[in-house]
């Protein structure tokens, strides 16, 4: 089943001086449960493409649609709860709200949701186990490894069950072994959930483990390698 | 949730947020301390306006007004008196006579305004005899003939104040101050002075500047010495319109805070006052009234006013402009005061805030990432904004109020400019009042200013687009 539909998607910046194609009609599609890696070199236009599927950026033209919903009819209100209820993300640089404790942090997006409280500490505490931490959850972040907070970050993309989760550049600021046991929480997680996860990386480590590895160039797919869905 | 993320935020970083609400704090105890001072003098101007000069109402012949003659007598007064009585708004109410006379001692003259009283009476409506100065003698008896009450200002005029450190002070002071300063009077010893500025040039010859500036007023203080049962010759015209003389001697000496009353008016029975102009009967040319509250003062001009033409009915509204003046506008004093100081809190909260909203902006661009609306956003920082002045507020109003309170009791004396103030009503002893109403007025301009303060910082986060700020660093 198809999660996400790009059709010849372009994002063009237009500076006083030059114009910068930085992603040129590319057209995908993402299926449910895929672990899927967006590699190029630097300015190749990788995290252009998943902000724009994340509904952060808007396309030049073309079309993003996400379970049916094109997200260029969408206001800027629409797209914000849109991301709330249909998308997770996780960010290079964590991104945890540093006052609050890695329980309250995954809890906040059920919180924006109203989520009924015995479910969400349910779901919190289960997602924390998920991820190793569940002897963490009164940490604040500024108590807990760079590994650590990344995985408080998974299990709040995760909390509240969203079509996909985008990653950007996850393990860029993690040493090898942090970087190693956060991927296999994700692949895990990906296994378990049949959430789809799209990361934008240069880490050859995910490459290694994604199912499927998409390639820009210039902001062109220049390939689209598909390793295989998990068993 | 949003309530408690941003109380949390208010305290991320400690220093700043403290510098915030200490200057609120501060901010607040000096307006309330600043109104509640001008509450103290307005409080303290319209109670010595009422209870020592005006009253609530005054009852007076039209022509008197215009031309103080002795024939012109409160129109109808029997009539009168009778609807007094029956009027349920009064508390009490007391006839005078008033003449304009011209008073003197051996050593100087001065023109008063004499009031004819039943001292009784007047105790009833007026405080002065509760305004008597230590060593000034007894307020008026009528039992006692011959007695005049005069004001502090009167005795000035008049040379009725002497100063001299006798045996009996010395001693005192010695128990109060240093020997040294002691052992230095002794060239002043049983010397009489005259005046207030003969006394003092002595001391200054005799002191240094700082034994002066320190034990000055208390040395003068205990030196007065005020000639109680001294004769005054008081002047004036008799029913028929002819110069009479009449001796009374001082019993007694009060001072209330307006110096401009006491300079003017003394007090004899009215009596007595009788005997000297003539005439078979007391004059009233004066009826003044206390009511039961001060409300009441217009309700019992309206009653009075249409049934004697002949007679003009003044509240104290009229009789005390001043009072009034302040009275009416103590609302705009509190509104100008706490405004200005709000005003230049709003600033210092506007600039911590918009430097949150910047120091988070990468922050605030993950919220609204991951699906945090505006609304929420902007109530987040609103209430953030909204703590922050809260906390410096309640802390300046309860100290605020803690001080007023304590100086409430003990009252701030304005020594050095004591003799201006009260030239103009007011006293150099101010007591802070700070009334329940000013707490609910300051708490309505706190929720203003801090609803006010954080709609920019709210609307610049409201501005970041989450792309943009989650590439800053």
């Amino acid at each position: 089943m198809k999660v996400i539909e790009l059709k010849n998607v372009n994002k063009i910046y237009n500076s006083s001086e030059v114009k910068v194609h930085a992603v040129n009609d590319v057209t995908l599609d993402f299926t449910e449960a895929e672990f899927a890696a967006i590699v190029g070199p630097s300015g190749s236009g990788k995290t252009t493409l998943l902000n724009m599927i994340g509904g952060l950026d808007q396309p030049t033209s073309g079309d993003i649609i996400i379970g049916g919903t094109n997200l260029s009819a969408l206001r800027s209100s629409q797209l914000i709860d849109f991301r709330l209820h249909h998308i997770g993300f996780v960010f290079q640089s964590y991104n945890l709200i540093p006052v609050l404790t890695a329980k309250e942090n995954v809890e906040f997006i059920m919180n924006l949701q109203k989520w009924p409280e015995k479910e969400k500490n349910e779901r919190t505490l289960e997602l924390l186990n998920a991820v190793g931490l569940g002897d963490r959850i009164n940490s604040r972040p500024g108590k807990l490894s760079g590994g650590q907070q990344q995985r408080v970050a998974v299990a709040r993309a995760l909390a509240s069950r969203p079509k996909f989760v985008l990653a950007d550049e996850p393990t860029a600021n993690l040493d090898s072994k942090s970087a190693t046991t956060l991927l296999e929480i994700m692949e895990k997680l990906n296994h378990e959930s049949k959430i789809t996860f799209i990361f934008s990386t240069h880490d050859p480590r995910v490459v290694k483990m994604a199912h499927r590895v998409i390639t820009l160039e210039d902001g062109k797919v220049i390939s689209d390698d598909i390793k295989g869905m998990p068993a | 949730m949003i309530w408690s993320i941003a109380w949390k935020n208010v305290w991320r970083n400690k220093k700043r947020s403290l510098v915030v609400i200490i200057a609120v704090t501060i901010g607040i105890i000096a307006g309330v301390l600043l109104v509640g001072i001008m509450e103290g003098w307005t409080t303290q101007r319209l109670h010595d306006a009422i209870y020592n000069e005006v009253s609530h109402v005054q009852i007076h012949n039209n022509e008197y007004l215009r031309n103080e003659e002795i024939g012109l007598t409160v129109d109808q007064t029997g009539q009168v008196i009778q609807s007094l009585d029956s009027l349920r708004e009064i508390s009490g109410w007391v006839q005078r006579t008033k003449l304009v006379a011209m008073a003197g001692t051996p050593w100087a003259n001065a023109g008063v305004v004499v009031y004819g009283i039943d001292p009784e009476k007047e105790k009833k409506i007026t405080e002065i005899c509760r305004k008597i100065v230590p060593g000034g003698g007894d307020y008026l008896d009528s039992a006692h003939r011959g007695g005049i009450l005069i004001g502090d200002k009167v005795a000035d005029l008049l040379k009725l104040k002497q100063y001299n450190l006798t045996d009996t002070v010395l001693v005192k002071l010695a128990g109060v101050i240093p020997e040294p300063v002691v052992l230095h009077l002794e060239p002043l010893r049983n010397i009489r002075f005259k005046s207030y500025k003969e006394f003092t040039e002595a001391l200054k010859k005799e002191l240094g500047t700082r034994e002066l500036n320190k034990y000055g007023l208390l040395i003068t203080g205990q030196a007065l010495d005020y000639r109680i049962r001294n004769k005054i010759q008081i002047t004036l015209s008799d029913v028929r319109g002819n110069p009479v003389q009449g001796i009374f001697r001082v019993c007694g000496i009060y001072k209330t805070t307006n110096a401009g009353f006491d300079q003017a008016s003394v007090f004899v029975n009215a009596r007595e006052l009788a005997d000297l102009y003539g005439g078979n009967e007391v004059l009233t040319h004066e009826i003044a009234i206390l009511c039961n509250s001060i409300d009441d003062a217009h309700t019992v001009k309206e009653k009075l006013d249409g049934n004697f033409k002949g007679n003009a009915v003044r509240t104290w509204r009229e009789l005390a402009p001043d009072a009034a003046m302040l009275h009416d506008f103590i609302f705009l004093y509190y509104f100008v005061f706490v405004g200005i100081i709000m005003l230049a809190l709003a600033f210092g909260i506007i600039n911590t805030m918009m430097m949150a909203v910047l120091e988070r902006t990468k922050e605030l661009g993950m919220l609204m990432a991951i699906g945090m609306n505006h609304r929420r956003i902007f109530s987040m920082i609103m209430l953030e904004t909204i703590f922050l002045t809260f906390a410096g507020a309640l802390a300046g109003m309860l100290l605020g109020w803690a001080i007023a309170l304590a100086l409430g009791k003990t009252g701030i004396h304005f020594s050095g400019w004591g003799e201006g103030f009260e030239a103009i009503g007011f006293a150099a002893r101010v007591y802070p009042v700070v009334k329940p109403g000013f707490i609910f007025f300051t708490t309505l301009m706190v929720i203003f200013t801090a609803l006010v303060a954080s709609v920019w910082p709210a609307r610049k986060a409201l501005k970041l687009i989450p792309v943009e700020a989650l590439r800053t660093e």
